[in-house]
């Protein structure tokens, strides 16, 4: 089912975007050195006493990888839209192997934001955690991309190459900005919070900020990106059968 | 390895049977039969709606026939699809623009579990200066001869082309069936539809004409213009009265213009021997065949006043 010519191929060419690497990539990290010069040294105001780089620095760690993930998947639109879909439907490929590869490479091109990011944390802003902290804030994060690969694969399914630009970073700010990935989740109004608490973006950043602060516990961040796995891994499923059975 | 030496695959190549396709209120394939033997070169021919598309689509598994059997060497479509018996190039089908040339035919290779090196396909589709071009750089002709490489790296036993050259120039036009003959020269069976009546004539052993859905003709190319009267005869013959030319055994029809006649003739040679003897002052006589273009005309006029 997993073809590792294909999947090579898509990570190629992803990779070679430069549009993709500036989203993914260079804006997480411009944005994390910029807020953490803004808030970073502020004092922190809580208990716990958290260092605000660390989860700045996990906060855009998880956008980028979010990004990343769902841009892959979306691209789906396009290349059904231009038909080399089609054209690969005359070849060996399936479509499960076809979408595992778009699947697995939308979680392969978000592995250099994963480390990158932290990477520039340490480097710049000192950022230092446990080991343990560091696999819940990088692994966790990167593992925690897996529903939006599959949510760009549902939109890819489902939108057309001319809509899918506006939709999917539409998508993206609405995720970023109610899952608390942009500006810290204590802020927000207390209704906006409790609706952040249904979004996987708000879980995805919890992965790792659990790693520092508690805010929730690791496991419901597990089970609730798990049934958001289930539910939007089922969606492109049945997406996939009703396109196939058209025919 | 000499892709020469791979075996072929024996058995039929094609078997279409009863092949029915609506759209709607709109009947695209209307109970075609087709059986292609291994090795064959088929034009499959006919104007703009006359369901080569859709026939080929459902030879392709790519949509499913309303009725009928299709058969590629005895495998279903998609089996024939997914064990690389059968390659495949499009009508419309683009390229993905980010990837180089190398990279999609080797790709596409690597889904094979027998495929040609892609450095020898890239050879044979003439694309190897561009092989480290992306594929947005292309220009059409490229374009389609990329296509053609990855429709040929999987080394399959049957190609199927939908209009191959359309978007192709003349010169890159030739070099493309120059191409096509290196395969079918090891004994591959190739299908391709096409409205360039001079592609079907020169490079198909067999021409399979289709209309409103139909196959209305099929048959060697010699024969299919056979189907249509085959051949003309003119001659110069001042005065001459055309109802006693039209009544010449052996001709369909005749015109007068000015000096020059020209009879249609179902068998040239009896009208023109017999021109010869009713009027001796005939000359200049010069008997040509109908072209595949005329034939083809001729045979779908004729279904149109049906």
């Amino acid at each position: 089912m997993i073809h590792t010519g294909y999947l090579v191929f898509e990570l190629r060419r992803t990779m070679r975007s430069t549009r993709f690497l500036v989203f993914t990539v260079a804006f997480p990290i411009v944005l994390f050195v910029f807020f953490s010069q803004l808030f970073g040294n502020d004092t922190p105001d809580n208990a716990a006493g958290i260092d605000y780089h660390s989860v700045i620095m996990i906060n855009m760690t998880a956008w980028g990888a979010m990004s990343a993930a769902l841009y892959s998947g979306a691209r789906v639109a396009v290349e059904r839209g231009s038909g080399w879909q089609r054209q690969l439907r005359l070849t060996p490929l399936s479509g499960v192997g076809y979408l595992t590869g778009k699947g697995l490479s939308g979680l392969g091109v978000a592995l250099p934001v994963v480390i990158l990011v932290p990477l520039v944390a340490i480097t710049t802003q000192g950022v230092r955690l446990s080991g343990a902290q560091w696999v819940q804030a990088t692994v966790g994060i990167w593992l925690a991309a897996i529903p939006f690969a599959l949510l760009g694969l549902l939109l890819g399914q489902l939108g057309t190459s001319d809509s899918m630009q506006s939709i999917t970073s539409m998508l993206m700010m609405v995720l970023a900005i109610l899952g608390g990935l942009w500006v810290p989740i204590e802020v927000l109004p207390d209704w906006m919070h409790q609706l952040a608490r249904v979004l996987p973006s708000y879980w995805m950043s919890q992965v790792g900020r659990s790693a520092v602060d508690h805010h929730e516990a690791l496991s419901s961040c597990a089970l609730v990106l798990a049934v958001w796995t289930v539910v939007l891994g089922g969606l492109v499923a049945l997406r996939y059968r009703r396109d196939s059975a058209r025919g | 390895m000499d892709v020469g030496m791979t075996p072929v695959r024996v058995g039929t190549a094609i078997t279409l049977r009863g092949l029915r396709k609506r759209y709607g209120d709109v009947v695209a394939v209307d109970g075609v039969d087709l059986v292609v033997a291994p090795g064959e070169v088929v034009a499959l021919l006919g104007p703009n709606g006359a369901g080569k598309s859709t026939t080929i689509d459902m030879l392709l598994g790519l949509t499913a026939p309303d009725d009928g059997d299709v058969s590629v060497f005895g495998l279903a479509p998609h089996e024939a699809v997914t064990r690389g018996v059968v390659g495949a190039m499009l009508q419309e089908a683009a390229l993905p623009e980010d990837a180089t040339v190398a990279e999609v035919v080797g790709m596409v290779g690597s889904l094979h579990d027998d495929p040609l090196p892609t450095a020898e396909v890239l050879r044979r589709s003439g694309i190897v200066d561009v092989a480290n071009r992306r594929c947005a750089k292309l220009s059409g002709g490229q374009r389609q001869r990329t296509r053609f490489a990855i429709a040929l790296v999987g080394n399959p036993d049957l190609l199927v082309l939908d209009e191959p050259t359309t978007a192709m120039d003349v010169s890159a036009r030739k070099e493309f069936w120059t191409s096509m003959r290196e395969f079918t020269d090891q004994g591959r069976t190739v299908l391709f539809a096409t409205h360039y009546l001079e592609e079907a004539e020169e490079f198909a052993d067999r021409v399979v004409l289709m209309r409103g859905g139909k196959i209305v003709a099929d048959g060697t190319v010699a024969a299919v213009r056979e189907a249509a009267s085959g051949r003309t005869v003119r001659a110069t013959l001042p005065g001459a009265d055309r109802e006693r030319l039209a009544a010449l055994p052996g001709v369909t029809a005749a015109s007068v213009r000015g000096d020059r006649i020209e009879l249609v003739c179902t068998d040239a040679d009896a009208a023109a021997r017999a021109l010869l003897i009713e009027f001796p002052r005939a000359k200049d006589l010069e008997v040509s065949s109908v072209g595949l273009e005329a034939a083809f005309l001729a045979l779908t006029s004729e279904q149109e006043q049906r």
